[in-house]
């Protein structure tokens, strides 16, 4: 790739203003579709990154290279009373450059309780089905044909032996070598994210990347955005504040993530005569149920994600809060941090590293009155920090989906299961794991909870008083400006949101063409 | 009062009186050798049962992950790092006021059972505050620990290499 468009902007030496027909700050899944949307269409087109622009060479497959490098906050990210860590890609391609690509279509039932809540269309030309074939197409989505590795054949075996629902993935691969570091870039250029598809595209029709980039503020004047104000980061992405970078352009993308753009926006003193802006934030807020089983499983090796289930992810009970069956990638940095204990009983679930599998629960928020999501606030500096209430409706939800996890691997063969709780223990059979279970207490920081998608923050809604943007994203009170990433979802989706974010983007970006071209 | 439970009952005060009080009291700033001590203190009773037998190449694991913690800490947001520099500084200012006492001597004559059994109070602990200071630590010190390639022969695991 040539780097005549690319500027590291760590390497700046002055103040600098740049323009362009479009800025797009962020290049993940939102950020990327848009930039070769506009690029094709021939628009100017200049994309903003806080992360670097690090490539498959770059990729060392080592966590300890990866999480700093690529993660927003080292992957040490967490919400503010710190019980839910986040991971969050932060780098060219944001996290569709290390997520495990997983790739569905937002759940129909989704859509239809956006359509009643916010009044969101999704027939006719709104239809978003033609726009997922479209990315499916594009970023060669397809259904995952080689054997699940033995973390994700043990999910399903559990579930055929219980007579659970389960599903093949389909995955943005072409050329999959089956590795299994997907999390820490893949080094092979298999993965079709944004920082392999359509970010080059993108820049060999003449887009502009601006890398190591921090957008601190919008510039606004009664209903139009005038302008960025940004800073390079540091060694370490911090913002810096010894150079100011300006951004003029005529329409503003902003596709910094849900926890990004809320901040920004918030910054900025946007208008907010909804009050919603940096609100109802969404988290997928999972638990997780570690085995030990007698056979190896190697965690590590193989595609991270392959099947899941969707047994309870919409319960009968329209009360309870469903949830959605997977595994992730073992990998020793992420499993030592999980795993519950010290010293001795630490080391030891540590050895049997190989043998264990690690199943996890991914909560639907965001469809009951007491699952309003989480508020981001700024700190001292201006930098986000998440604040997320467990409320008991979801610890009632966490308790079912550490039952389900438990059953389901006693009935793929574990010799022992251990909810990632720190007051819970190994147990030895379903019967001793459902008695523990049902008194386990649930409470922040004693049960683990992490999340690996973050929703909402800017919800699009048909009409001003329940959303930041309207069902095209575009920005209610800033007329040129929208906002196209996963900060738009009124709730979490119940699936994994790459596809979502891709089709509803690429829908977007094709009425904001017709709009904006003369 | 026996010489060790002393010690014990001190520590469980050093966790509390450290943070139960204001923290701002203590300073936000790094502080290196207030590092080394808490991180010298806290890592070889976290990691105990996974250091090598052999001094010498346990030494090693632990200046590896020392180091690792250093280079990984400016990566976290300004906050976090104030949050833990101030965290760490509170813990560091209570070993050496005790330390004066006469009683503690250094913290390295500490037991590791008495080490873990602080940081288990702190788990179990009413004060939220003492909570995420296990919470935290023991995830950014395992994180070191376990990133390097070096301390992964107990998990039969090794990253394949492509270059």
């Amino acid at each position: 790739m040539s780097a005549s468009n690319h500027i590291d902007a760590s390497t700046l030496q002055d103040d600098q203003h740049f323009s362009a027909d479009i800025v797009i700050v962020g290049t993940g899944a939102g950020g990327g579709i848009a930039a070769e949307q506009f690029a094709k269409a021939g628009f100017n087109v200049l994309l903003l990154e806080e992360g670097a622009w690090y490539q498959r060479e770059h990729f060392v497959m080592e966590e300890r290279w990866a999480y700093p490098q690529l993660y927003q906050e080292g992957a040490a990210r967490k919400t503010r009373d710190q019980s839910i860590s986040i991971l969050q890609g932060r780098t060219v391609g944001g996290s569709t450059t290390v997520n495990w690509t997983t790739s569905i279509r937002t759940p129909e039932p989704t859509l239809a309780y956006w359509q009643s809540e916010f009044g969101l269309n999704f027939s006719a030309e709104y239809n978003l089905t033609p726009f997922f074939a479209l990315a499916e197409q594009r970023l060669h989505i397809q259904a995952w044909s080689v054997p699940p590795n033995p973390n994700n054949a043990k999910l399903q075996q559990g579930c055929e032996a219980l007579g659970w629902e389960y599903s093949v993935i389909n995955r943005n691969v072409n050329g999959c070598a089956n590795l299994g570091y997907c999390g820490m870039g893949c080094p092979i250029n298999a993965k079709q994210s944004m920082l392999v598809s359509t970010i080059p595209e993108a820049m060999r029709l003449g887009a502009t990347l601006i890398s190591r980039i921090s957008v601190r503020r919008i510039l606004w004047r009664q209903d139009k955005v005038i302008g960025l104000v940004a800073v390079p980061v540091d060694q370490y992405f911090q913002p810096r504040a010894d150079i100011q970078l300006t951004i003029s352009a005529k329409h503003y993308i902003l596709a910094a993530g849900a926890i990004g753009s809320p901040a920004l926006l918030l910054r900025s003193n946007v208008p907010n005569p909804s009050g919603r802006l940096g609100k109802h934030t969404y988290l997928h807020p999972t638990v997780i149920s570690g085995a030990i089983f007698a056979e190896q499983i190697n965690g590590h090796h193989g595609a991270p994600q392959s099947i899941y289930s969707d047994q309870f992810v919409w319960p009968k009970a329209h009360e309870e809060i469903g949830y959605k069956l997977e595994v992730p990638p073992i990998h020793p940095v992420l499993m030592a941090t999980k795993l519950v204990g010290m010293a001795e009983q630490h080391a030891n679930l540590m050895q049997q590293f190989n043998q264990l599998q690690v199943t996890i629960a991914l909560l639907r928020d965001g469809f009951h009155p007491e699952s309003q999501g989480g508020t981001v606030h700024l700190d001292a500096a201006g930098q986000p920090v998440l604040d997320y209430p467990l409320t008991a409706y979801l610890w009632a939800g966490v308790r079912r989906a550490l039952l389900s996890m438990a059953e389901l691997q006693f009935a793929a063969g574990a010799l022992q299961v251990m909810p990632i709780n720190h007051q819970a223990q190994a147990y030895r059979s379903w019967s001793e794991a459902k008695a523990a279970i049902a008194e386990l207490p649930l409470a922040p920081l004693q049960q683990t909870v992490v999340s690996a998608h973050v929703m909402g923050g800017c919800n699009m809604a048909a009409s001003a008083d329940k959303g930041i943007v309207d069902s095209e994203g575009r920005h209610f009170q800033l007329e040129n400006l929208s906002i196209f990433d996963g900060s738009v979802l009124p709730t979490s989706l119940g699936a994994n949101p790459q596809l979502t974010i891709f089709g509803l983007v690429w829908r977007n970006c094709q009425r904001l063409i017709a709009q904006l071209s003369p | 009062m026996h010489r060790r439970q002393f010690i014990l009952a001190g520590l469980a005060i050093a966790g509390t009186a450290a943070l139960g009080v204001p923290l701002w009291h203590y300073s936000v700033s790094a502080q290196p050798e207030n590092r080394a001590l808490v991180f010298s203190a806290i890592l070889p009773a976290l990691l105990y049962g996974a250091l090598p037998a052999d001094g010498a190449a346990a030494a090693a694991a632990l200046q590896r992950t020392e180091q690792a913690l250093h280079d990984f800490i400016p990566y976290l947001p300004k906050r976090q790092q104030q949050e833990l520099d101030q965290l760490i500084n509170a813990l560091a200012h209570r070993v050496s006021r005790l330390a004066i006492t006469g009683y503690w001597v250094s913290v390295k004559e500490l037991t590791i059972n008495a080490r873990l059994q602080m940081l288990q109070r702190w788990r179990e602990s009413y004060l939220v505050v003492l909570q995420q200071a296990y919470h935290g630590l023991r995830e950014l010190l395992y994180g070191a620990f376990y990133g390097q390639p070096e301390h992964w022969q107990n998990l039969n695991y090794t990253a394949p290499r492509f270059r």
